[in-house]
């Protein structure tokens, strides 16, 4: 089991070591399979491991791990409380089979379907390279069996982030997007680090088994040192997630190559937050506090998200903030202690979303790079395929049965239904989100593929056999069809598999049940169904409506359109500030004090050269002269010296 | 000895190197220069043969001789720079070479 | 030893009046050579300070010294610069002074400062030591001596002068001699 779990790890590893030594000599696509075929290789082994897991009892499913080798040590030989040792270590527990499972599956098909998305692109082997190192970054975080490795893959997904994000290096738009992300991934980092720094302290430990296990007992519960290693996690896993307040990257990413956000901004990177809270959430139950504010935060996304969606024009934007909104629900279910809600969530998000974004990716292949939708129109007569993958991701997101994303947002509602007054608020932010969320997701649908073919279309729409190239059919069609059956993991009140496979790392709080459940499942569907019927009577034929609703609410729509003002009052507080000194250091220190030294160093040494040369009059009369005086002198000297 | 002693010549020889070195230091014309150099090595030459007498050292007078010779050289040949000078039109004042200035 | 049969014969006296009338020349020849602005006449004035100085030579029992000085300096020396000085004519003459002041006030002050300081020295402070003088033989400033003494112990000094000699005389030719045709052809 242990041999699978490093193959795992190794093989997208190998497979940038093989594209890169391999240089020229390879073409892009050759490229591109050795990178899907090394994700599909993960998978199978994942496959391995998640069979072996099986086979044992559930009680001793958590818990193993395997060494390579220690990677770094300090403090003194033995185990004497000072020494930490951090090894190179695999934890093969139910919690990271589940992750390997959904990143290596779904990292395969969005691998795979970028080799006909990127075909015929300059650099397409940079490409495929680097969607590997992010494969690699994204398994040796969710596998990883202590804090630091963990940081080390956290760290890493976020540079294979900036990398893909700016693939267009040329682009300053993709250059300054890929800035803002990795600034803010570090803002999270930090804050992991200082908490990953208070746990070896406390616990003199960075394993999972000794710190989850040790630190109730050398942390009590509320007290300042639980808070502050809550609220570092916390900040760490909001930055990657892209929640309220460190959200602002998540949109501009997507200037990356569609295939980019499909799989690092939908499916796999912005989960690891989920993730990371659900794998520490020993010590978030050490401050009650902070993980209710992790479902607070989640709960103000999903709101805020959906509102700025409704407005958006560009499509990968849309689908970009519904990731953020989707991405709240998962931290309102971790923050109530529904783990295995928050999971099951995760992994049909990862299915329908990233559907969403791959036939998204489609029309835009099609449409020669066009993604504004105010240019597009009737596109499900000219692409029925792609139509209707479209509509079952959007269905799926809508959260209609029997599509999957019914199933996993309700359990994440009845979770809260049951947890007391503020279950009960999350649950009216989860309710409305899932009204916002049927209105733009369907208002999408209607404006993109519904009417008569709009004339940008009608001009510039080019289509091949399959409406794309097949590389990019196949995988889509592959997660349509697990759009539709993934849900039924987890039906509430039937069967909880996500749930008890989990169990036995963290144990997911009680959902709600019987007529508790029923009503809640019952609201939240007539909140996506009303939105749909109000998408459709808004976008569904070309009409004024949503023109005059704009100029009725001229405050709202510019709220929604300037999302919030959130950049902006960053630009303030932050950007300025700091620029300001940088440019002022510049000016009033360094200019004078470096430029101006070495300057005035060179000069001054020039003009000293001048007035001595001074001396130097030609006249022989003059040297004589000074011959004769210095005889003169020397000759006083002789005598007083003797 | 009859006469005065060693310190009365002493004196004398260097009275007339100071007014040599004036000379020297003074006149702008080569040829004079080239003189007033001549007084100086003579008096030169009187210090060395005073002390000469003083010792009953006849190394003094070798010393004498030599200088007297180093002289000559030093005077033909600064002779022929000037004759050289005036060939080519060069004007004959010290303060006028002036290629080494800067 | 000439002076001191002479001293026998006429005494002290004359030896000191002797002395001051050379040394006087001698100072007073060497003021002469400096001031005057027609070099033909500062050289004749040097001939007098060459003839002083033999005689002071001769008060100092070095007999071929000042002969040879005689021979060689107011023989062939100045016999050089006259004919120099013929040669050039008119464009010998420079007027006297010139140039910077701070030239003329530094050399008279740092030649006066030289001749004071070495007075003093000599006359305070190395009086004493200068006072007592060894006595001599008979053949002290002979032609014979200073020969013996030139080709044993100062060998080398000897073999050296002639080489001197001969550079100089080379030097001579040198910088006497008239640019060639082509030369000139290229000057004009």
């Amino acid at each position: 089991m242990a041999v699978a779990a490093w193959i795992v790890l190794a093989s997208p590893a190998a497979a940038v070591a093989l594209i890169a030594l391999a240089g020229g000599r390879i073409s892009g696509r050759v490229a591109g399979w050795i990178a899907s075929l090394s994700a599909l290789t993960s998978f199978v082994c994942s496959l391995v491991v998640f069979s072996l897991l099986l086979g044992e009892n559930p009680d001793e499913r958590a818990g193993h791990v395997s060494t390579l080798f220690t990677w770094l040590s300090t403090g003194t030989e033995g185990s004497g409380s000072d020494s930490v040792r951090i090894g190179l270590t695999v934890a093969i527990d139910p919690l990271s089979v589940f992750m390997m499972l959904v990143v290596s599956g779904v990292g395969f098909l969005i691998l795979a379907y970028a080799v006909g998305y990127m075909h015929g692109d300059d650099e397409e082997r940079r490409y495929h390279a680097y969607k590997a190192v992010f494969l690699f970054s994204m398994l040796l975080l969710v596998q990883s069996g202590n804090l630091v490795l963990l940081l080390a893959g956290w760290g890493m997904v976020g540079l294979s982030s900036y990398l893909l994000i700016n693939y267009w290096h040329h682009r300053y738009q993709a250059v300054a997007a890929g800035k803002k992300a990795f600034v803010m991934n570090a803002v999270g980092d930090a804050t992991f680090a200082l908490a990953v720094f208070i746990l070896i302290q406390e616990t003199g430990s960075t394993d999972f088994g000794p710190v989850f296990g040790s630190a109730p007992g050398a942390i009590a519960q509320g007290s300042t040192m639980a808070v502050l290693v809550g609220l570092g996690l916390l900040g760490g896993a909001i930055a990657k997630s892209a929640q309220v307040p460190l959200h602002t990257w998540l949109p501009d990413a997507m200037e990356g190559p569609t295939p980019v956000s499909a799989l690092i901004h939908a499916a796999t990177m912005v989960t690891a937050g989920v993730y990371l809270i659900a794998r520490t959430h020993s010590l978030f139950e050490l401050a009650p506090d902070i993980q209710d504010l992790a479902g607070i935060l989640g709960a103000v996304t999903i709101v805020m998200a959906g509102l700025i969606a409704l407005v958006q024009t560009d499509i990968k934007r849309v689908i970009a903030y519904s990731t953020m909104s989707q991405i709240g629900y998962m931290f309102v279910a971790v923050g109530l202690g529904a783990y295995g809600a928050g999971l099951f969530h995760l992994m049909t998000h990862a299915f329908f979303k990233a559907l969403l974004f791959m036939a998204a990716g489609i029309v835009i292949h099609a449409l020669a790079g066009e993604q504004d939708i105010r240019r597009m129109g009737g596109l499900a007569r000219e692409l029925p395929l792609t139509y209707r993958a479209f509509l079952v991701g959007s269905l799926a997101l809508a959260a209609i049965p029997p599509f999957a994303g019914f199933f996993s947002k309700d359990a994440i509602l009845a979770s809260a239904a049951n947890a007391g007054t503020l279950g009960w608020c999350l649950w009216s932010a989860g309710t409305i989100g899932a009204f916002l969320t049927a209105i733009y997701t369907f208002r999408l649908v209607f404006i993109v593929f519904f009417g008569e073919p709009s004339p940008f279309v009608r001009e510039h729409l080019h289509k091949e056999r399959f409406e794309g190239p097949f590389a990019m059919v196949w995988p889509v069609s592959i997660l349509a069809v697990l759009s539709i059956v993934g849900g039924f993991l987890q039906v509430p009140g039937a069967w909880s598999a996500v749930d008890d496979w989990i169990h036995p790392v963290a144990e997911s709080a009680e959902e709600a049940s019987g007529l508790t459940a029923w009503l809640s499942a019952l609201a939240a569907l007539g909140a996506s169904v009303a939105g749909i019927i109000l998408a459709s009577r808004f976008y569904r034929r070309p009409t004024h409506r949503a023109e005059r609703l704009r100029r009725r609410y001229p405050l709202a729509t510019r709220a929604f359109e300037r999302k919030f003002w959130w950049d902006e009052t960053y630009d303030v507080v932050f950007y300025a500030p700091a620029s300001g000194t940088a440019n002022g250091l510049l000016r009033y220190v360094e200019r004078p004090l470096f430029l101006g030294t070495l300057r005035g160093l060179g000069t001054g040494v020039r003009d000293l050269a001048r007035s001595v040369a001074q001396l130097q009059t030609g006249l022989v009369r003059a040297y004589a002269l000074a011959l004769a005086a210095g005889v003169a002198v020397l000759t006083v000297v002789f005598v007083v010296v003797h | 000895m009859s006469g005065p002693g060693i310190v009365a010549y002493l004196v004398v020889s260097i009275l007339v190197f100071s007014v040599g070195a004036l000379g020297v230091l003074v006149r702008r014309s080569p040829l004079i220069v080239l003189l007033a150099l001549e007084i100086m090595l003579n008096s030169g030459n009187l210090a060395l043969i005073a002390f000469s007498r003083r010792f009953a050292d006849g190394d003094g007078q070798i010393f004498a001789l030599t200088v007297m010779v180093v002289a000559a050289a030093e005077a033909v040949v600064g002779l022929g720079l000037i004759v050289a000078m005036s060939r080519q039109k060069v004007d004959l004042d010290v303060d006028k070479l002036t290629s080494l200035r800067g | 030893m000439i002076l001191a049969s002479f001293t026998d014969d006429v005494g002290n006296v004359l030896v000191w009046a002797i002395w001051v009338g050379a040394a006087f020349a001698f100072i007073a020849s060497g003021i002469a050579v400096i001031s005057f602005g027609d070099p033909f006449y500062s050289a004749l004035a040097l001939i007098v300070n060459l003839a002083s100085l033999a005689v002071l030579y001769l008060l100092l029992e070095s007999e071929f010294v000042a002969a040879a000085q005689v021979l060689v300096y107011a023989g062939a020396v100045i016999i050089m610069f006259l004919f120099v000085i013929a040669y050039l004519g008119g464009r010998a003459d420079t007027p006297w002074v010139g140039g910077p002041r701070f030239q003329t006030v530094g050399a008279v002050l740092a030649a006066g400062a030289i001749a004071v300081e070495v007075i003093v020295v000599v006359t305070l402070k190395a009086a004493d030591a200068l006072g007592s003088v060894h006595p001599i033989s008979a053949s002290f400033g002979s032609p014979a001596t200073v020969g013996r003494l030139f080709l044993s112990d100062h060998l080398l000094a000897f073999e050296v002068t002639s080489i001197v000699l001969l550079v100089a005389a080379i030097g001579g030719v040198v910088l006497g001699r008239s640019v060639p045709s082509e030369q000139r052809a290229e000057a004009e």
